[in-house]
């Protein structure tokens, strides 16, 4: 009866920690100027590539989405990577991490909580640039019959919006700071994916034309097969012009993010900032370029063994599935957040190793 | 069963090494410590004698080379005896971003205090160190004092049974210092055991049982305050109310008694206490009140409880 409960007591405290710990380095993460810089030019490049793109050849959406997921992967790298070198490399040097372990606090919990902080940053930064590559593919010319004219229109109503959601954003988080102290940063960081998705709901309200749609209409009837005769529903229509399809293939990118999030925290251990940097950015090119370097590769040789080490990126970029009109299904979305799982396993589990004996000055 | 030493080293060694693993500097050398249960034992030393390096390797932060280290009964890894230790870096090490009331509410998390036990102790601690004005402003944009007096709250969160104070007076003016050695009194009072280090030779000599110096990482003196500094081979009488011919007098009597020469002198106050005397005259609230959750065992009103509350 003891044992079991203080086995719930070291439960509870370690759930407490993790929080604690988790928390702040996402606070203390957002906070940097240099994560809302990366996430708002993420999310303006993103907006703004179908007003800037010149080659089109109809596939105004496709280079808009391709973008706005590219976008997502190196910005959302780059701020996993200085997210995690400013909260465990950072904090060894300034001595912040030395006065937390010298609480009853495991060292390998600490990085467990570390990378979820990380992870929750990222996952925020996923959200505005989710949103964002939505808006920008419905954002990008499309070819329209409307009448009796054909031709390309684009929808500067939703980027309007979508620009004037940023700007509200930053005024709102200006406005909580001088007024009510709060952190500039955070409610920033905070704020534009909020504002993002706002405008995603919002999007669903009016075509690309300005026109409103009304908003309760009848419930289609599938499958009758014969005239009404029957009352059908009055139901609320929302037309959500945006291709759904790019979720789940973002959803793998998300993965991706949270395997270098881990990869990361586990090199900070070791590592300064700049060489953390340095060898995810070797390991997201190998990881890409790994179908072809290590194909037909012995199992038994420097190339089998890096194609073993190296995770397989090449798995959670399926832009052109969805470029053919394909999609992802979700079997193979919980089986390559699985994979993501295990590498983010292996790698935190040898980041706790290196961090073990580590002196901490 | 607990001992009644707190801290003990045998044939403790820190040897810093490079990236190559070749020894750079032998940082602390075959350090033998005792600290009693209840004692402020000073670890005095100049700059790069290996004070820190002994309190983070009490602290498991570093790992000795060679020896072995007890702390409360446990190595210094153990969780459940780090959860019994207050510590207070060299410098206060605060999440810039964070404010006071959050990096107490932070710590209390470490402890895996309960939401009421943290939120009673997080407003004790902050009328404690006298920081309940400035509880929801970013500790990065505090002086180095103010910024001590939260590292100092920090510290003080579990209710330790041994504290860890490494320099604990850097950066407080002498009404700060005054408080803080005042604290460490009462603190060893209610029977917590402290450890502190300092370049300030007259705090420890104000606050400390015992001291020990150290010197290139080797230990050179070590025992009771007292007994170090006293001159056993001459005696000094101290008498209130008598005038210079009398003391004259007096001082001739003694020489023609003892045939020796004798010194006399008029007692003055340090330069600290006159401070003191005309700085804070009346300004009593200088002194730190020590939380009440310091004072004595709690009701614990949550079953998740936290640290050990000391005993008064």
């Amino acid at each position: 009866m003891t044992v079991r409960s203080s086995s719930q007591h070291s439960l509870r405290r370690g759930g407490r920690q993790l929080l604690a710990l988790a928390g702040t380095t996402v606070i203390e993460s957002i906070q940097q100027p240099a994560a809302l810089l990366m996430l708002l030019t993420a999310v303006v490049t993103t907006l703004l590539v179908p007003v800037f793109q010149f080659h089109r050849f109809g596939e105004d959406g496709r280079l808009a989405r391709d973008s706005g997921l590219s976008c997502m992967l190196i910005f959302g790298m780059a701020l996993a990577v200085s997210s995690a070198g400013h909260a465990v490399a950072g904090e060894l040097t300034r001595g912040t991490a030395a006065a937390v372990l010298g609480k009853p606090v495991a060292r390998p919990l600490f990085l467990l909580a570390k990378w979820v902080g990380v992870l929750g940053v990222v996952t925020l930064f996923w959200c505005a640039q989710l949103a964002a590559t939505l808006l920008a593919e419905r954002i990008s010319a499309h070819f329209l019959i409307r009448g009796d004219t054909a031709g390309y229109a684009s929808d500067p109503i939703t980027l309007l919006l979508a620009l004037t959601g940023l700007a509200v954003a930053l005024f709102i988080a200006a406005a909580r700071h001088a007024v009510l102290r709060r952190r500039f940063g955070v409610s920033a960081f905070l704020g534009i994916p909020i504002s993002q998705g706002i405008v995603v709901l919002i999007s669903g309200f009016y075509n690309r034309f300005g026109q409103l749609y009304p908003l309760y209409g009848e419930a289609a009837c599938e499958g009758c097969g014969s005239a009404h005769t029957h009352e059908t529903a009055q139901v609320w229509l929302y037309h959500a012009e945006l291709n759904l399809r790019v979720i789940p293939a973002a959803l793998l990118l998300l993965f991706v993010l949270a395997v270098f999030a881990a990869l990361a925290v586990a090199l900070a251990t070791r590592l300064p900032t700049g060489s953390v940097l340095t060898v995810c950015a070797m390991t997201l090119l190998l990881g890409l370029a790994g179908d072809a370097l290590f194909a037909n590769a012995a199992r038994f040789s420097a190339r089998g063994l890096l194609a073993g080490v190296l995770p397989d990126l090449q798995h959670f970029w399926l832009c052109d599935r969805i470029a053919r009109g394909g999609s992802v299904p979700g079997r193979y979305v919980a089986e390559a957040g699985l994979y993501a799982l295990t590498c983010c396993a292996l790698f935190l589990t040898a980041g706790s190793v290196a961090f073990r004996n580590r002196d901490l000055g | 069963m607990e001992t009644r030493q707190v801290i003990e080293t045998r044939g403790v060694r820190k040897t810093f090494r490079d990236f190559w693993r070749r020894p750079v500097v032998e940082a602390v050398k075959d350090l033998n410590l005792s600290v009693a249960r209840g004692e402020v034992f000073g670890l005095l030393g100049p700059n790069g004698s290996g004070k820190s390096t002994t309190l983070k390797m009490l602290l498991g932060l570093l790992r000795p080379t060679a020896g072995t280290i007890r702390v409360l009964d446990a190595p210094p890894q153990a969780l459940q005896a780090r959860a019994r230790i207050g510590y207070l870096p060299e410098i206060s090490h605060l999440h810039p971003f964070l404010t006071p009331r959050e990096t107490l509410r932070y710590y209390a998390s470490l402890f895996g205090l309960g939401r009421r036990e943290t939120e009673r102790r997080t407003e004790e601690l902050l009328e404690m160190v006298d920081l309940t004005q400035a509880a929801d402003r970013a500790v990065g944009r505090f002086s180095k004092g103010m910024a001590r007096r939260v590292g100092l709250a920090q510290a003080l969160m579990n209710a330790p049974e041994l504290l860890i104070l490494d320099e604990p007076t850097s950066g407080l003016d002498p009404l700060g210092a005054r408080a803080v050695k005042d604290l460490v009194r009462t603190l060893a009072g209610a029977g917590v055991t402290v450890l502190m280090t300092s370049h300030l030779l007259a705090d420890v000599e104000d606050v400390c049982d015992r001291v020990a110096i150290l010197d290139c990482g080797a230990l050179c003196a070590e025992g009771r305050t007292d007994d170090l500094l006293r001159q056993p081979d001459a005696v000094r009488f101290e008498i209130e109310g008598m005038d210079d011919a009398a003391a004259r007098e007096a001082r001739s009597a003694l020489e023609t008694r003892f045939g020796r020469p004798v010194r006399q002198s008029y007692p003055s106050l340090t330069l600290e206490r006159y401070f003191l005397q005309v700085v804070a005259d009346g300004r009593t609230s200088d002194a730190f009140r020590l939380a009440p959750f310091l004072l004595g065992p709690q009701p614990d009103p949550e079953p998740s409880g936290g640290a050990p509350c000391a005993t008064a």
